[in-house]
């Protein structure tokens, strides 16, 4: 009787939980047809903050590959005196308000900033351009990378590593042939979040790059702009962008059916030394 | 709330005790009892939400710490009542929005209740060498302005538009930000060149930034409107918070703080 209480129970908080998380999502669509849905998406407000997200967030994320994975691969390979302070550094984005991200992107490279008067020698002004969002996006989405990335390099085993040196392989080839292609499943995970988290980006967009259309107002400061504007509009990025994030969560939980042979590796607890 | 309202004016016990007195009363109002609070205290209206315009966002607690407040772009709040926000009063910084509202019947009767004025800011340092609008042309110059929707915006269009400087003047702008308080902290912050803003808004950051009149033949018609939500739980509140800020004391405190009196034939109801 108490067990299927207990159940019952259990029950009813799976059914609360799960309508509480799906309801918002399903009221986008429903909230107008499918077909007004559409219709608002081929107006220019769309179409230029489309362009505008995707040429940021993927910029962002070349650069997020380029500075981030040898930076994981360095933090996953070695243990140095000041690594933990390192990755917590390389974490504090992530915890860290969007709004004191814009704060602190502005206090470093806005115009009266900490580089603001080198910067501006050199003719840069960075606040209110792309690249202000491409650093903004930068600065929240790398760290799911890098976390990401760490991980994946602790987990590969280092038996594979040395088996690949002692056979002659040297530490370039050791990399790019053994040691990215084990990780590979998790950097294709890292990087989906970062592409995820960039696009999704608000907070230190708005206060660092400002909102202009077709230069700096991304998708969310286009719903955020546009919400007092033409709600319909707003709703048709909301669900372009609930679909997006579908297809990004949908295509991290196919990489990780294909994940490399890693799980022949027995030292599997590196895993976890460093979270 | 209650917590505010005793620390703005807790100075001497009856003052307290008449801040207890009220903090009583809003608790009884918020267990469903339709108490009255300004039979023990003339100028606190609580248990009412008062969604209002950005620039209002210093004076209003002045006139009346008692409301909760909600400041943001007239435009935004709009959008937040048609939603069904939970407001009593909305107080515009134009008389447009208002009155779309009450053509759809969101809210009732909008009142003027105040005037501002339009001006030209740059940071102290006048990094753009900017002493006059027409200085807005220079190419280069980083201008920011408050997207069109937001009452700020539309005037600063209009201010553009009347001394025939939309397009070269447009061509500068590097964000359209959404309310009147974004537009004056990229100013004074210095990240931006310049930005229209209020007369009351640029007095709130004193030395931080440079204030340039615009040409009166140039200067938009800035007159607030603010109107009972239609929604309200509690309009006999909200109507009193009304009163209040068009009483002499509520007008005073507004021209304290830089707005412009109402014209005498406008002025009451």
């Amino acid at each position: 009787m108490r067990k299927a209480l207990l159940a019952f129970l259990y029950f009813l908080a799976a059914v609360v939980a799960l309508a509480f998380l799906a309801l918002p999502i399903v009221a986008i669509f429903v909230h107008v047809s499918p077909g007004r849905l559409i219709d608002q998406l081929s107006n220019p407000v769309v179409t230029d903050a489309l362009i505008v997200s995707f040429k940021t967030t993927l910029i962002a994320q070349a650069l997020i590959l380029l500075f981030g994975t040898p930076t994981a691969y360095l933090l996953a390979s070695r243990r140095f005196p000041g690594r933990s302070l390192c990755v917590t550094l390389v974490e504090l984005p992530l915890v860290l308000p969007p709004a004191v991200a814009g704060i602190g992107l502005l206090a470093a490279f806005g115009r009266a900033g900490l580089l603001g008067s080198s910067l501006s020698a050199a003719g840069i002004t960075i606040p209110f351009t792309q690249t202000a969002v491409t650093i903004a996006v930068a600065f929240v989405a790398s760290p799911l990378y890098i976390r990401q990335a760490i991980a994946a390099f602790e987990a590969i085993d280092p038996n594979l590593v040395a088996a690949s040196r002692t056979l002659g392989a040297g530490p370039a080839r050791t990399f790019f042939r053994v040691i990215l292609p084990l990780s590979r499943g998790g950097l294709a995970a890292g990087e989906a979040l970062a592409f995820a988290r960039g696009l999704g980006e608000f907070g230190a967009t708005i206060m660092f790059a400002g909102s202009l259309q077709k230069v700096t107002q991304t998708l969310p400061l286009a719903i955020y702009a546009e919400f007092e504007v033409n709600f319909d509009v707003t709703l048709a990025i909301s669900a372009l962008l609930v679909l997006i994030s579908a297809a990004v969560l949908i295509s991290l939980k196919l990489t990780s059916l294909w994940q490399p042979s890693e799980q022949i590796s027995p030292s599997r607890f590196a895993r976890l030394s460093w979270s | 709330m209650e917590f505010a309202t005793q620390h703005r004016i807790g100075r001497g016990r009856a003052v307290v005790l008449a801040a207890l007195c009220a903090c009583l009363c809003s608790l009884l109002a918020a267990g469903g009892a339709a108490a009255r609070t300004d039979t023990h205290t003339s100028a606190r209206v609580t248990g009412i939400t008062v969604y209002a315009a950005a620039s209002l966002t210093d004076v209003f607690p002045k006139i009346d710490s008692g409301p909760k407040y909600s400041f943001g772009a007239s435009s935004t709040l709009a959008a937040q009542i048609t939603q069904g926000a939970p407001a009593d009063v909305f107080a515009s910084a134009n008389t447009t929005i208002p009155a779309q509202l009450f053509a759809k019947q969101l809210v009732q009767k909008p009142v003027v209740f105040t005037r501002n004025r339009l001006v030209l800011v740059v940071p102290t340092a006048n990094p753009a060498g900017i002493h006059s609008v027409y200085d807005l042309k220079k190419p280069g110059v980083k201008l920011v302005i408050a997207a069109p929707a937001v009452p700020v915006g539309s005037y600063t269009l209009q201010v553009l538009k009347q001394m025939g400087l939309t397009s070269s003047v447009l061509a500068n702008v590097v964000s359209r930000e959404s309310d009147v308080r974004s537009v004056l902290s990229k100013v004074a912050l210095g990240e931006a060149d310049a930005g229209f803003v209020y007369s009351t808004d640029a007095r709130t950051v004193p030395g931080k930034v440079r204030v340039f009149k615009i040409p009166a033949w140039a200067q938009p018609k800035v007159t607030y409107a603010l109107a009972v939500v239609s929604a309200s739980g509690n309009k006999a509140a909200a109507q009193r918070f009304i009163k209040e800020v068009l009483s002499k004391a509520g007008q005073k405190k507004m021209i304290t703080a830089g707005f412009l009196p109402l014209p005498k034939a406008k002025s009451g109801r």
